[in-house]
C-alpha cells in the first residue's frame, strides 16, 4: 500500500458526482490526498437546477454545491479551467491543458474519471460555422455558461425552438415559455421522452404542452438553419430568433479509449467502479458504464445513481468493503405545470415475460400512468399529468416492497369520495370530556351540551360535529 | 370517589392546582364535598381557561386506588416475596446497602435515574442528594427519551433551552403555524383550542406527521412523510426558500454566524430530491416554503416526531434553521419551539437530575458553576463529581463490570418507557438493590428490592415548569393516606443516614417551599435563573417566566422573561448560530424480512407508560394496537380487530390491528402507553442528546398471533 504521502486521488471532472465523491473522501480525512480537475471555470454546482434558473424561478448563485473555499479548507487540490487530454498509464500521470495552452503532468495513484456528457450536436447544416463555433441563435444547454449566455439573450428574444424532446429539452422549453418567449420543440422520434416513455406516455405529455400553448413537433428533424428560420424535414420552416439544442448526450469517455480502457457506451467499470482493465482508474456517474450481475449494461444519465456511485467509491478508496450493484433511478421533470415522474425503465421492463403492467390513461385530463409489476414488487413507472400518490410509488420501487394485487390498482386510482357519516348513538363525539352522540342528541342547545356534558370544552375539536348533531343534520341510526 | 361534570360556577372555594399530566399543566381547581375531591374549572388561568381533557378531568380518579401502596415493602430473598415493613427499616436497609456497596466497588456503583413528572424541588433534592451524599456521578432521567434533542438543538442554535420562547397562546396571533411531530389534540387537548382561534383569525396550519391524526384534521396543509425523513423536509424547504429569494438576509447578517456554509448545503436538496427520500409530494415541499416566505409571523413547533430519532438533534436544527433564514426567532408572533411532553420535562431538565448538569441548567463542567453550586450546598466543589452516563448507557451498564450495583429510581416507570425494554429489564435484573419510590406497584417497582410508597399529585406542594417556560405551582388539597411520604421526604430521609455513616451533615429540607427557595438560590446567575420567583409572586401572577433573577431588597422585582429572543441569544456574542446538518436517514429501514416502518406514539385518554391513568376507571383502556391501513391489511389478510404479531430484530408484539386509512401505507404505528411496544423499538441513539430511536425501526406483520 502507498503511503500516506505520496496517494494522490485524481479526480477528472468537478460536476456533481465529482463534488459528492469528494465531500465523502473529505468525510473519511483523504481531503489532503485529492486533486480535483474541472474544464467549467465554476466550483461544482447543481446542474439539475440550471433550468430553474433559466425559468427565474431558482436564484443563480444558489447552485454551488461547493465553493472554492470549502474545498481549500479541507486541503483538497481544486484546479478549475484545466483540461484533460491525456492519460499516461504507465507513469500513473495525466496530461492537462489550462486555457492559456500551459501544459502540465499531474501524477496519481488512483484515477477518478468523473467527466460527464458531453451534449450531441444535431446534423443541422448551419447551425456551426467552419471554424467550428455555433451560430449566434444557437445555444447548448449543458453548463452554467451555456446557461448565462441564453439568459443574456433572452431580453431580445420572442420566438425559440427547443430541438430535442427529452427530459431537459421540456424543462427548458417550459422555462422559455415561462419567460413569456413562444417556444416549440422537435423531437425527431415518434413521441417526447421517447427514451423512457412509451407512445401514450409521450402523448400524454404532448397534449399537456399543447395546452401550456407550447407546440410540439415529433417524428421530424431539424435539417437546416436559415435567415428565415429552422427547416424541418417535414417541410416547416420555424421562424425564431433562438435556438436550444437539447438533443442528448454521450459519455465522455475519449480520454478512457485513447488509454486503451474497455469502453463501450461509456468507461466500462467493475463492481468497484474500477476499469476492467486497470484497478487504478474508476469511473462514475454519466461517464460510467457498469454491467450487473445480470449482464445488463447501463450508463445512467441522472444524478441520484451517479451519487450513489460517488458515495460508494469513497468508501472503496477509503479502503472499506463495499461492491456496487446498480441503482434505482427516478427521472422526474422539474418544470412548471408539466408533471413527469419515470421510475426505472419503464419500455425496457415492459419486454420481459415475467412482468405484469398496470396502467390507466385518461385523455381527457391529459394523465397517463403505468406500473410494471414482477412478483408483486414495482420494477418501473410512468406518471404524467398526475402525481398523486408519487411518493408513496417511490417508496414502493426503492424498497422493493412486495404488494398484494389489489395495491399497484390502487395506488392509480383517485381516492374515494367518501359517504356522509352517519354516526351512531354510542359514537364517541367528544373525545377529551368522553361524550357519545346520543348523549348530545339528548340535548337541545350547545350551552345546554357544555352545561351537562362538558363537551366542547376540551380541545374544542368536536365543535362542528356537535353543532350539526344539534341540528340534526346527521340521521340519528337507533341503536341495537 | 366521584368526578365532578358540573359546570364551573365561578366558585372561589378549593384549591387552585395543575393537572397531573402533559407539559401544558393545565390550571384546574380541586373541591373536596364530604369525602370526594372534584376537579372543577379554573378559568382565570391562562394556559387552558378551564378547558380540561378526559385525563384532567379524571385525575382525581387515582385516590383511594386499592393499588394505591401506603407501605414500604422489602423482598425477601429468600422467598422473593415482597414483605411490608416500617419506613426506619426500609430506610435503613437501603441507607445500609449502599453505603456498603459503594465502600465495595466505589461511589459511582449507585446510580439515581430520576423523571420528567418530578417537581422542580425533588429533581433538585435528587440531584442534589446524588452529588453531595451518594457523591455518585450516575445519575440521569427519562426526560433523555422526550424532549432532550431539541434541548440539544436549543442550547447549540440559540445557547439556551426553553421549549417556547413566548407564551404559547401567541399562537393565535401567528399568520402560520407548522407543527413538526406534534399531535397536539390528542396529546394536550386544550392546546389545540388556540389552533382553532389561529384558524377563525385566518391563519393558516400545517401539520407534518406520517398519521393523520385529529391535529391533521385541522391543517390547511399536511404533509405525510416517511418515518425518519423530517430532516430532509426541512432541508428542502430551505433549499426552496434560498433559490427563491425569500432568505432574511438583513436578520441572518445582524443576528446569525455559519448561515453561509449552511446556505451552500442544502443545494443538493431540490424538492424532487427530497420527496424521493421524504414520499411528500416536491409540489408541497414547494407550498410549504412558500407559505413561510409569504408570512412574517410564521411559528416552526416541533414535538417528538420530529426529535425522538438517532437524527433528532439534527433535525430540530435543521428546523432552526429554516426559522433562522426567514428571521424568526425573536419577532412577534413568530419562532421556532417545541413542544415538551412531559409535566415537568421543561424544568426537570434545569435542575441538576440530568448527568451533565447542575441545577440552573448550569454545565457540571464548568469550575465557576461548580463553585456556586458547591457554596450554596455547603460542600467543596471538587467533591461535586463530574460528567456521569446519559440514562439509556446508564441502564445498559446496570449490572455490567464497570456499571451501578444499585439503582435507585424515582418517578420513572422504565420497564415501559425505555427503548428495547426486554435488555433494559434484564439489566435491572442483574442489580445488587435495585429500590424504586412510587404510589403504585408499577412495572418497575414490581423488579425491585424495596418499594417506598410516596405521595402522588393533590397530596403535596411542588412547582412546575411547563412547555411555556412559566414556573407554576401545584398545592396539597387533601392529606395524604397514612403510610406515604414524599419524594423529599424519602430523599431527606436516606440523606440523613448516609451522612451519619460518611460523618458529614448536610441539609435537606422537607418543606417543598424551602427547597424551592434553596432551588433559586443555586440556579441564580445560572440560564435557568429561579431566584427571583417565590410561591406567592406564582400564586399572584398565575405562573413567572424564568429567567427571574433576584433583585436586590426594595428594589422593583424581576417580571419574568416571557419572550426570549427580542434583541439577543443567550450565546457569547448575542447571535444565533446555524449549523450544517445532513440527511443520513434512520439508523434501521425497511427491507425483505422487515418491510414496514414502525412508529410510536400516543392515544388521548393515556399518558406516558399509563403507572397513573391505566389505573383511572372512567379512562377508556384499550390495550395495545397495531395501527395499519386498508392495503396492507388486505395484503396480509388482516381484518379490523384480528390479532397480529408484530416483530423487530429486538422483539415481538402481539396485539389486534386497528386498520385506519390515516395511516401511511408503509407504515405502522403502536401506542406506546402499555409493556410491549418498547421492546421492539430501536436503540440507536442520537450521537449529541443520546435519545433513542423510538419513531422508527424496520418492522414485519402477520395475521395470527403464533409465530
Amino acid at each position: 500500500m502507498t503511503s500516506a504521502e505520496q496517494r494522490r486521488i485524481v479526480v477528472v471532472g468537478a460536476g456533481m458526482a465529482a463534488a459528492r465523491l469528494v465531500e465523502g473522501l473529505v468525510a473519511r480525512g483523504l481531503g489532503p490526498q485529492v486533486t480535483v480537475l474541472g474544464k467549467e471555470h465554476h466550483a461544482p454546482y447543481n446542474r439539475i437546477l440550471l433550468s430553474a434558473v433559466l425559468e427565474g424561478t431558482h436564484a443563480a448563485r444558489a447552485l454551488t454545491l461547493r465553493d472554492p473555499a470549502w474545498f481549500a479548507e479541507h486541503g483538497v487540490d481544486l484546479r478549475l479551467g484545466v483540461r484533460v487530454v491525456g492519460i499516461d498509464r504507465d507513469a500513473r500521470e495525466v496530461e492537462t491543458v489550462d486555457d492559456l495552452g500551459v501544459e502540465s503532468r499531474v501524477a496519481y495513484t488512483e484515477l477518478v474519471l468523473a467527466t460527464g456528457l458531453i451534449p450531441k450536436l444535431p446534423p443541422i447544416r448551419g447551425v456551426v460555422d467552419r471554424k467550428g463555433h455555433l451560430h449566434p441563435k444557437v445555444h447548448a444547454f449543458r453548463t452554467m455558461a451555456d446557461c448565462r449566455d441564453l439568459l443574456a439573450v433572452l431580453p431580445d428574444a420572442k420566438r425559440a425552438v427547443v430541438v430535442g424532446g427529452g427530459l431537459l429539452g421540456l424543462q427548458v422549453a417550459r422555462a422559455l415559455a415561462g419567460r413569456g418567449i413562444a417556444t416549440e420543440i422537435v423531437e425527431g422520434s415518434e413521441h417526447l421522452m421517447s427514451r423512457q416513455l412509451s407512445a401514450p406516455g409521450g402523448r400524454a405529455l404532448a397534449r399537456d404542452l399543447r395546452r401550456l400553448g407550447t407546440s410540439v413537433y415529433t417524428g421530424s428533424r431539424a435539417v437546416r438553419l436559415t435567415d428565415e428560420g429552422l427547416v424541418l424535414d417535414n417541410g416547416f420552416t420555424l421562424s425564431t430568433n433562438l435556438v436550444v439544442l437539447t438533443a442528448g448526450g454521450r459519455p465522455a469517455m475519449a480520454l478512457a479509449r485513447d488509454a486503451c480502457l474497455t469502453v463501450r457506451r461509456g468507461v466500462v467499470v467493475d463492481s468497484r467502479l474500477a476499469s476492467v482493465d486497470d484497478p487504478a482508474i474508476h469511473a462514475i456517474g454519466d461517464c460510467a458504464e457498469f454491467v450487473d450481475a445480470d449482464g445488463v449494461s447501463r450508463t445512467t444519465g441522472f444524478v441520484s445513481p451517479a451519487w450513489e456511485q460517488a458515495a460508494l467509491l469513497a468508501e472503496i478508496l477509503a479502503g472499506e468493503a463495499r461492491a456496487y450493484r446498480g441503482s434505482r433511478s427516478v427521472a422526474r421533470l422539474r418544470a412548471t405545470d408539466l408533471d413527469v415522474a419515470v421510475l426505472g425503465e419503464p419500455e425496457e421492463a415492459v419486454a420481459d415475460e415475467r412482468t405484469e403492467v398496470v396502467e390507466i390513461s385518461n385523455p381527457l385530463a391529459g394523465s397517463y400512468r403505468k406500473l410494471v409489476v414482477r412478483h408483486g414488487v414495482i420494477v418501473a413507472a410512468t406518471l404524467v399529468g398526475d402525481l398523486s400518490h408519487v411518493g408513496l410509488i417511490t417508496q414502493h420501487y426503492d424498497r422493493g416492497t412486495r404488494l398484494g394485487p389489489d395495491e399497484p390498482g390502487a395506488l392509480l386510482l383517485p381516492p374515494r369520495p367518501t359517504a356522509p357519516t352517519q354516526l351512531h348513538d354510542s359514537t364517541e363525539i367528544c373525545s377529551c370530556a368522553g361524550v357519545s352522540a346520543g348523549e348530545i342528541r339528548a340535548c337541545s342547545s350547545l350551552e345546554q351540551v357544555v352545561e351537562s356534558t362538558r363537551a366542547t370544552t376540551g380541545c374544542g375539536g368536536c365543535k362542528e360535529a356537535v353543532c350539526q348533531l344539534l341540528e340534526q343534520k346527521i340521521a340519528p341510526v337507533p341503536s341495537g | 370517589m366521584s368526578v365532578s361534570l358540573a359546570a364551573a360556577a365561578p366558585s372561589p372555594t378549593g384549591t387552585t392546582t395543575h393537572c397531573p399530566y402533559c407539559s401544558l399543566q393545565c390550571g384546574m381547581r380541586l373541591e373536596r364535598v364530604g369525602r370526594t375531591l372534584n376537579v372543577v374549572e379554573w378559568s382565570e388561568f391562562g394556559v387552558n381557561e378551564g378547558a380540561l381533557c378526559r385525563k384532567g378531568r379524571t385525575a382525581t380518579g387515582l385516590r383511594g386506588h386499592r393499588e394505591r401502596l401506603t407501605s414500604p415493602l422489602v423482598r425477601d430473598r429468600a422467598t422473593g416475596e415482597f414483605r411490608a415493613v416500617s419506613w426506619d427499616e426500609a430506610l435503613d436497609l437501603v441507607a445500609r446497602h449502599l453505603t456498603e456497596l459503594q465502600a465495595e466497588s466505589g461511589r459511582d456503583t449507585v446510580g439515581v435515574f430520576g423523571g420528567g413528572g418530578l417537581t422542580n424541588e425533588k429533581a433538585y433534592a435528587l440531584g442534589k442528594f446524588a452529588r453531595t451524599v451518594l457523591r455518585t456521578s450516575q445519575i440521569d432521567y427519562n426526560g433523555r427519551w422526550c424532549m432532550s434533542s431539541a434541548a440539544a438543538a436549543g442550547n447549540k442554535a440559540f445557547g439556551l433551552d426553553r421549549g417556547l420562547p413566548f407564551p404559547l397562546k401567541d399562537i393565535e396571533t401567528a399568520d402560520v403555524v407548522v407543527l413538526v411531530g406534534s399531535n397536539m389534540a390528542e396529546t394536550m387537548p386544550p392546546a389545540a383550542r388556540h389552533l382553532d382561534r389561529l384558524r377563525a383569525a385566518g391563519g393558516k396550519l400545517v401539520v407534518v406527521d406520517p398519521r393523520r391524526t385529529p391535529t391533521v384534521e385541522r391543517a390547511d396543509l399536511a404533509l405525510q412523510p416517511v418515518p425518519g425523513t423530517d430532516l430532509a423536509l426541512a432541508l428542502g424547504v430551505l433549499h426552496h426558500l434560498i433559490a427563491t429569494d425569500a432568505v432574511d438576509e438583513a436578520y441572518v447578517a445582524a443576528r446569525t454566524t455559519g448561515f453561509g456554509d449552511v446556505r451552500r448545503s442544502v443545494t443538493a436538496w431540490w424538492p424532487e430530491q427530497v420527496e424521493r427520500v421524504t414520499g411528500v409530494p416536491a409540489a408541497d415541499v414547494r407550498a410549504l416554503a412558500d407559505l413561510l416566505a409569504a408570512h412574517p409571523r410564521a411559528m416552526i413547533l416541533t414535538a417528538r416526531g420530529a426529535e425522538q430519532h438517532a437524527q433528532g438533534t439534527d433535525t430540530v436544527l435543521a428546523w432552526i434553521n429554516v426559522a433562522l433564514a426567514l428571521g424568526l426567532p425573536g419577532r412577534p408572533g413568530a419562532g421556532w419551539g417545541c413542544l415538551t411532553g412531559q409535566g415537568n420535562g421543561q424544568g426537570g431538565r434545569e435542575h441538576g437530575q440530568k448527568a451533565d448538569q447542575l441545577p440552573g441548567y448550569r454545565s457540571i463542567e464548568d469550575p465557576a458553576a461548580r463553585a456556586h453550586v458547591a457554596h450554596v450546598w455547603g460542600v467543596e466543589p471538587d467533591s461535586i463529581p463530574g460528567k456521569g452516563r446519559s440514562a439509556y448507557e446508564l441502564l445498559e451498564a446496570l449490572g455490567q463490570p464497570d456499571g451501578p450495583r444499585a439503582l435507585l429510581v424515582f418517578g420513572s416507570n422504565i420497564v415501559v418507557s425505555a427503548p428495547r425494554a426486554a435488555h433494559v429489564t434484564e439489566r435491572l435484573a442483574s442489580l445488587d438493590l435495585l429500590v424504586v419510590a412510587d404510589m403504585v406497584l408499577s412495572e418497575t417497582a414490581a423488579m425491585a428490592d424495596v418499594v417506598l410508597p410516596v405521595t402522588q399529585w393533590a397530596e403535596e406542594t411542588g412547582t412546575m415548569t411547563n412547555l411555556e417556560g412559566r414556573v407554576i405551582l401545584r398545592q396539597r388539597a387533601i392529606t395524604p393516606p397514612e403510610g406515604v411520604r414524599s419524594d423529599l421526604d424519602v430523599i431527606a430521609g436516606l440523606a440523613e443516614r448516609m451522612g451519619q455513616r460518611l460523618g458529614q451533615r448536610l441539609d435537606f429540607p422537607t418543606d417543598p417551599e424551602k427547597v424551592f427557595a434553596e432551588l433559586g438560590r443555586a440556579s441564580a446567575g445560572g440560564l435557568a435563573d429561579y431566584s427571583g420567583i417565590t410561591y406567592d409572586r406564582i400564586r399572584d401572577e398565575h405562573g413567572v417566566f424564568w429567567p427571574c433573577p433576584a433583585t436586590p431588597e426594595g428594589a422593583v422585582p424581576h417580571p419574568g422573561t416571557p419572550y426570549l429572543f427580542a434583541e439577543r441569544f443567550a450565546t457569547p456574542d448575542g447571535r444565533a448560530r446555524c449549523h450544517v446538518v445532513d440527511h443520513r436517514g434512520p439508523a434501521e429501514v425497511p427491507d425483505a424480512d422487515y418491510p414496514l416502518h414502525l412508529t410510536t406514539g400516543r392515544v388521548l385518554a393515556q399518558y406516558q407508560s399509563g403507572a397513573q391513568t391505566r389505573r383511572i376507571k372512567e379512562l377508556p383502556d384499550s390495550g395495545p394496537f397495531v395501527e395499519v391501513h386498508p392495503l396492507v391489511a388486505a395484503r396480509l389478510g388482516i381484518e379490523d380487530g384480528s390479532l397480529v404479531t408484530l416483530s423487530t430484530r429486538r422483539g415481538e408484539l402481539r396485539a389486534p390491528a386497528k386498520v385506519v386509512s390515516t395511516i401511511r401505507e408503509d407504515t405502522v404505528f403502536v401506542p406506546f402507553h402499555w409493556a410491549g411496544v418498547n421492546r421492539l423499538v430501536n436503540d440507536a441513539l442520537d450521537p449529541t442528546s443520546r435519545m433513542p430511536e423510538f419513531k422508527v425501526c424496520a418492522a414485519a406483520l402477520k395475521v395470527g398471533g403464533h409465530r
